[in-house]
């Protein structure tokens, strides 16, 4: 691609996203707007809201998906990326056949001509290893470093060795530029970037149509919270809220999308800071409920624990980067620059030195600075202050408890903002911020990701709120993710956090619809049967639960979404473990939590839809959503059978993989850790995947055995292991051990800080204050004999003057006459006094 | 003279430019016979005739409009887009309109000055007619009466304001006069209006007669009616005789000048020539009373100046000390005016009756820009001031009185039309039964706001017109204060009288906004229409105040003072 080119199609990318990017913000703005206008003008309406606010809100989103999906193709026809790469087809096809081993690293010499179809089921089913193309031809390796000089870069032009060809980046608008410290608003758009648009902006399209039918009963002047209990057995009343709900999901839109589109990392951190407040706002919509806002308190509470590492590792990356640019990918931009390319060299290397001081990092840059360096544990610092941030954002170990509370909010935001898209943001900053991330914190990562899956899916099993089980399924899958990248598996990651979003926002909705259905009944232990009432939500959830158990056909290798992407969790985890024997753990938890998964989950499916109905008068009231609400469900579901098929969805994401992940390599600065190449994770996928497999069929028919066919009774085993039901159905006991350690201490040195305002800051300001009335009662004594007194001589003088002048105006006109011939005698003999007589 | 000679000279003379220049007083006239004639055809039931009247207004009202722009810029470009075609619309030509100087054979005078008066006294007989239709005082059977009142004592004004002659001086204050004794008599049925009319009638009447003796003794001391000759005679009159009350011409011009002032001090309401003011106002409507407050306030004024400028026109000489006395005299009166009205407002329950004590002071406040512009430009020259600071300072002084006069309009029409549109709803002017009237929703609170707007005006506030205005006149006379340090005195007793004001503007506002309202009074709807009248009069005492055209405003009066002092 020629500079000139590469700069049109930047140019044209950064205005179809920020387009999309900003129409949300429009959407927000009117619907907040002419909401609060709409309702006191429109009196045709006689109270009755209008949907107006809905519509504006789909057309926005929507819009901004055919401009996603428009980018995507400009994209793709613009750079020289191929998404349904040979390494997936390699991936499948080794699956099948077992062992290629390291030797399709030299099964080059094939161009993928563009011509050559992988179209159905074929690219899976046949043995194509003979296409396997170098792995590094998606990724080449760059044998320098960019913006040298414009000659060298102009050099590289059209060789396809630049690890940033496909990234676009560049400056929408500069906010400030204090000395070194530039803060614009940024945009890099990859391949990821525009992955992560379609994806939310396609959901959330979902989500909003589904909405429009959720929220209908707010479409009132007068609604009743049945949640709020009012003293004398009152419920609380208030008009309805359609319009806010949608000008807040608009605004979250408008964040997330920000957030995605975001090129510098301080202002991913403002977008991140925005869908935090949007959420808070969303879990708290509510608000009269003591439920939901305590919730949204605690999710805001505990994301900023979180936003705390954030800023300390913004703080880190300012101090010895000086930048917050990702990287700068334009081809004719010399010097500048970003943070990934300052740290690693274009075949993914860090520079770690040995020094006195301890190892530190040389970083890349303008060769005036080039003695610029930072200590390695600082980098570490840094990358897990970052990665704070987003254990706080996608509900990680320790700070998970959030997200199950959050449920209080509607359930189309648990859906969006809960499940699919901000939650998602923390992988997904990880996955961005991957090249900054030392092995060391990787590991970090990976344990977190490991404790948190187990522990979300622990608590799952013994839910019966059926959001809730879906909450914890949500921390559960988050914690795959985060495993995922933390062993190396950074595509596998991301390629969990897609389908994830897909079927989880599904059986959210479904969910949604459900607890519709059912006029807000949300225990699962009333319902039941409800697969004849329901059948489209039933079976839409159906393809969710099984496409989240990851089930596939044994032999034909085809399954859900899920199937594929839990698949390459597993293998990236089994490839770590046999690098790194001592992390045996990183790959038996996810093995082994793929069974309670499929468990969890059928369970949830079995109680709520099959067997007979356990609460009469739910089943009875119970009844399926009007079609504004299915049809959501139904383009959901498509997505989340197929959009893992034809390796499409892992090329897309393959394009935008950090230089360094797919050779793998070792690393022994502090810990000594092996990264599992791409060749190593095909060489184990088998036999991962057949593991999987086999749990997540354990796991299903186990579910069957309980709750379908029940043939052993649930509460004969919850008596028997009564302490690990308690300690499950108590969280792990996180909330009481927060209270414990954090909220009671606070409260306690607040109660201190309170008695000592009151009894010794407050006694003196008092005393102050006594003091001072005493002094202005003296000083009004004075004000109000003397001054006052003067004052008001003054005043009573002249009004009596005033009032005596009125004396005169009699009313008689004889003596108005005489007063004429007065005053010009009286005029005479003045004049005539004064004036100089000689 | 023969008459025919006068009668030649007229139709050969100056007839055409005349009737040119004269054709907006034309057009109003006009106006009021086609008012007539609809009564004898009976046709005022089809057409009603505020109709008429204000259709007359507006068009004599863009007559002097056009007058104005053609006169300032020469008939050059302006910006006025149909200008060339209106301009030959109303046949205005160079050596007519374009031209300043005498009209009818000297007895009327065409410049700068009259021009703006004029333009001013039009406007507002448009805003006044609206306001008598917005609150419907003269019913369709007196329409035609009350219109061809208004609109005659209008003519008589813009006479006054362009009187070149002696004659013309008693005409014009006779014809605005005249009329006005009418409009406040016109509640026929009510007691109060009728004894108030009587009043004012045989006060009116006194006056006159007054001056028109102190008239026949200068024109028969000098000779001449013509304010021209008035100055240049009296200097040759008394040339070397000395200025004292041993010579005979001085006392008779002292008593001649004096009786002319009697007349316009009844028109200025000046004390002690004010009894029938409160009166007058209290019976009249309170239309009337804001017509007769501004219109024939203005008028008067313009004349005052116009003719104390004729008598001490010889420049110079012996003469000074006389006209020094005269412009000292005026500022004793200016402040006893002042002072009086104030102090006399106190008291008052009755709104009307509070503004008309309030005009008196505010006379008083105009009277002292008049006073000082005769202490200016007949500053001795032992006071050191040159030719050109004498009239910079006069014209200042005039300047000052004409932006005080262009805001004092607003301000006054519009607290007379709140209390006229108020009266129309609660049937009351008195202060008490203001209570609580911002409380009422909609149209009446805008109404509140607006009086608050015109009483903090007409107190001085900053950032009002009235404040300005006010600046204006005690700067010119603080400047006059090196000549004669009566004048210093005079800012200080007007400065104290500003705060004599606040008591009782604000115990207007104090009932509307801040007494409780009263319980079980019925809510008040009005009409819109009647809030944007409130708001459009309103409007321009802010205007005034604080933008751009307060600049633009006190340039054009600098430009049309000037034009008095060659």
């Amino acid at each position: 691609m020629t500079p000139e080119a590469y700069i049109q199609t930047g140019t044209t990318l950064k205005w179809l996203l920020g387009i999309a990017w900003l129409l949300p913000l429009v959407g927000f703005a009117v619907e907040i707007f002419g909401g609060y206008w709409g309702k006191r003008f429109d009196p045709a309406s006689n109270g009755k809201k209008t949907k107006l606010a809905a519509y504006m809100a789909v057309f926005c989103i929507g819009t901004g998906f055919l401009l996603s999906l428009s980018a995507f193709f400009i994209w793709k026809g613009a750079t020289d990326v191929q998404l349904v790469t040979a390494a997936h087809a390699a991936e499948h096809g080794e699956s099948h056949d077992g062992d290629h081993g390291d030797g399709h690293d030299h099964h080059d010499g094939h161009d993928h001509d563009e011509g050559h179809g992988h179209d159905a089921e074929s690219g899976h089913d046949q043995d194509e290893s003979h296409e396997h193309p170098h792995s590094n031809e998606t990724l080449p390796p760059a044998d320098d470093v960019r913006g040298q000089s414009p000659e060298e870069a102009e050099d590289h032009e059209g060789h396809g060795n630049d690890p940033y060809a496909a990234a676009f980046s560049g400056t929408f608008y500069e906010l400030a530029h204090f000395g070194d410290l530039r803060i614009s608003i940024d945009y890099y758009i990859d391949g990821l970037t525009l992955l992560m648009f379609c994806m939310v902006t396609l959901i959330a399209t979902c989500i909003h149509i589904f909405a429009i039918g959720y929220m209908s009963d707010e479409l009132t002047e007068d609604y009743e919270d049945h949640f709020v209990h009012l003293p004398g057995g009152k419920h609380f009343h208030r008009p309805g809220r359609f319009y806010r709900f949608f000008a807040f999901l608009s605004l979250f839109s408008f964040s997330m999308l920000g957030l995605v589109l975001a090129g510098n990392i301080f202002q991913v951190f403002v977008f991140w800071e925005l869908v935090g407040v949007c959420s808070y706002l969303l879990i708290g919509f509510y608000v009269e409920r003591h439920s939901a806002s305590t919730a949204a308190n605690k999710a805001f509470i505990m994301n900023r624990v979180g936003d705390f590492g954030f800023l300390i590792g913004l703080m880190i990356l300012w101090t010895y980067f000086g930048t917050f640019q990702f990287a700068n990918t334009d081809p004719q931009a010399a010097g500048d620059l970003g943070l990934f390319q300052m740290a690693r060299d274009s075949h993914g290397q860090l520079d770690v030195v040995d020094t006195e001081e301890g190892k530190i990092v040389h970083l890349r840059g303008s060769p005036e600075d080039s003695e610029r360096s930072i200590p390695y544990w600082l980098l570490i610092a840094a990358g897990i202050g970052i990665f704070g941030g987003c254990i706080g954002k996608s509900a990680q170990f320790p700070l998970q408890p959030w997200l199950p509370d959050a449920m209080e909010g509607p359930t189309p935001v648990s859906a969006l903002v809960h499940s699919a898209t901000m939650v998602a943001a923390g992988v997904y900053l990880t996955g961005r911020f991957y090249p900054m991330f030392t092995p060391e914190v990787l590991l970090t990562i990976a344990y977190i990701g490991c404790i948190t899956l187990f522990i979300g899916a622990t608590i799952a099993v013994v839910a019966t709120d059926i959001k809730r089980v879906l909450a914890y399924s949500t921390i559960s899958q988050l914690g795959y993710m985060m495993l995922a990248l933390g062993v190396g598996g950074w595509g596998a990651g991301l390629y969990h956090l897609i389908t994830h979003a897909f079927f989880k926002s599904l059986m959210f909705l479904c969910s949604g619809s459900v607890i519709h259905g059912c006029h807000h009944e949300q225990e699962m232990t009333k319902m039941g049967g409800l697969y004849k009432k329901m059948p489209i939500t039933c079976w839409t959830m159906f393809i969710g639960v099984v496409a989240i158990s990851g089930l596939a056909i044994p032999v034909l290798n085809v399954g859900l979404a899920g199937f594929y992407s839990k698949d390459a969790i597993v293998a990236s985890g089994l490839a770590f473990m046999s690098g790194n024997a001592t992390h045996f753990l990183l790959f038996f938890v996810p093995l082994v939590t793929a069974g309670i998964t499929a468990f969890y989950m059928f369970r949830l499916w079995f109680m709520t839809f099959a067997g007979p109905p356990k609460d009469q008068h739910v089943y009875d009231h119970a009844h399926e959503s009007p079609s504004v609400m299915t049809v959501p469900l139904i383009i959901l579901s498509i997505f989340a059978i197929g959009c893992a098929w034809f390796g499409v969805l892992e090329g897309w994401i393959l394009t935008s993989e950090p230089t360094h992940v797919a050779a793998g390599g070792t690393s022994a600065h502090h810990v000594a850790l092996t990264l599992p190449s791409h060749d190593a994770i095909h060489g184990v996928h088998h036999t991962a995947g057949t593991a999987a497999l086999f749990a997540a069929v354990v796991g299903a028919a186990l579910s069957a055995v309980f709750y379908w066919k029940g043939l052993v009774d649930p509460a004969v085993i919850k008596r028997s292991f009564s302490g690990v039901h308690h300690f499950l159905v108590e969280k792990w006991q996180f909330d009481n051990l927060y209270d414990v350690m954090f909220v009671r201490p606070v409260h306690v040195v607040a109660r201190w800080c309170t008695s000592f305002d009151k009894n010794v800051l407050d006694a003196f300001l008092h005393s102050l204050s006594r003091m001072t009335v005493v002094a202005s009662s003296w000083d009004r004594k004075f004000d109000e004999t003397f001054v006052d007194g003067l004052v008001n001589i003054v005043g009573t003088s002249t009004y009596r003057v005033g009032r005596s002048l009125q004396v005169v105006q009699t009313g008689k006109l004889r003596q108005y006459i005489m007063f004429i011939a007065l005053g010009v005698l009286g005029l005479f003999v003045l004049l005539f006094m004064f004036f100089p007589r000689t | 003279m023969s008459v025919s000679e006068i009668l030649n000279g007229l139709i050969y003379g100056d007839l055409t430019r005349s009737i040119e220049v004269f054709c907006p007083e034309v057009l109003l006239c006009v106006t009021v016979i086609v008012l007539l004639l609809l009564r004898l055809f009976s046709l005022d039931h089809k057409i009603p005739p505020y109709v008429i009247a204000l259709g007359g207004s507006v068009v004599a009202f863009v007559a002097v409009l056009l007058q104005f722009v053609f006169f300032t810029t020469g008939g050059a470009e302006t910006n006025l887009g149909a200008g060339e075609t209106l301009f030959s619309l109303f046949q205005l030509t160079e050596a007519g309109v374009g031209s300043p100087g005498e009209l009818f054979t000297g007895l009327l005078m065409h410049d700068a000055f009259t021009l703006f008066f004029r333009l001013g006294l039009t406007f507002f007989l448009v805003l006044v007619v609206a306001l008598t239709v917005l609150t419907g005082i003269p019913d369709n059977e007196d329409g035609p009466d009350f219109y061809t009142l208004l609109i005659g004592s209008t003519i008589g004004m813009m006479v006054a304001t362009s009187a070149n002659h002696l004659l013309m001086l008693f005409l014009g204050v006779e014809m605005m006069s005249v009329p006005s004794y009418v409009m406040v008599g016109f509640l026929k049925g009510r007691r109060s209006s009728s004894e108030a009319a009587l009043k004012y009638v045989v006060y009116g009447a006194g006056t006159a007669g007054i001056m028109l003796y102190g008239l026949s003794l200068i024109a028969g001391l000098l000779g001449t009616a013509e304010f021209a000759e008035l100055g240049p005679r009296l200097a040759y009159l008394i040339d070397g005789d000395g200025v004292t009350l041993s010579n005979p011409n001085i006392v008779v011009t002292l008593l001649g000048v004096m009786m002319v002032l009697v007349g316009l001090a009844f028109k200025l309401s000046l004390v002690p020539f004010h009894f029938w003011c409160p009166d007058a106002f209290e019976g009249a409507p309170a239309e009337i009373g804001g017509f007769l407050s501004v219109a024939s306030k203005a008028a008067a004024f313009a004349l005052l100046v116009r003719f104390l400028l004729a008598m001490t026109a010889s420049g110079g000489g012996e003469l000074e000390s006389l006209n020094l006395y005269l412009g000292l005299a005026l500022g004793v009166m200016a402040a006893v005016t002042m002072t009086f009205g104030n102090l006399a407002a106190y008291g008052q329950t009755n709104v009307k009756r509070l503004l008309a004590y309030s005009t008196i002071a505010h006379a008083g406040y105009m009277l002292m820009a008049v006073s000082a512009m005769l202490v200016i430009t007949n500053a001795a020259e032992s006071s050191g001031w040159s030719a050109a600071q004498v009239q910079d300072g006069a014209a200042r002084c005039v300047e000052g009185l004409m932006y005080y006069l262009a805001v004092y309009l607003f301000m006054n029409l519009a607290a007379f039309a709140i209390v006229a549109l108020i009266r129309n709803e609660t049937f009351s002017e008195e202060i008490e039964d203001y209570n609580g009237l911002a409380h009422h929703s909609g149209t009446m609170t805008v109404l509140c706001v607006c009086m608050g707007v015109a009483m903090f005006s007409l107190l001085g506030m900053p950032p009002f017109g009235g404040f300005f205005a006010k600046l204006l006149i005690f700067a010119s006379v603080w400047n006059a204060g090196s000549i004669h340090w009566l004048m210093w005195a005079l800012v200080v007793i007007a400065g104290l009288n500003t705060i004599f004001s606040l008591f009782y503007y604000l115990r207007v506002l104090k009932a509307m906004f801040i007494a409780p309202r009263p319980e079980g009074v019925r809510s008040i709807n009005m009409s819109g229409l009647v809030g944007a009248y409130v708001v459009v009069i309103t409007l321009p005492i802010l205007l005034m105040g604080a933008s751009p055209l307060q600049n633009n405003l006190s340039a054009t009066a600098r430009y049309v003072a000037s034009v008095l002092f060659p």
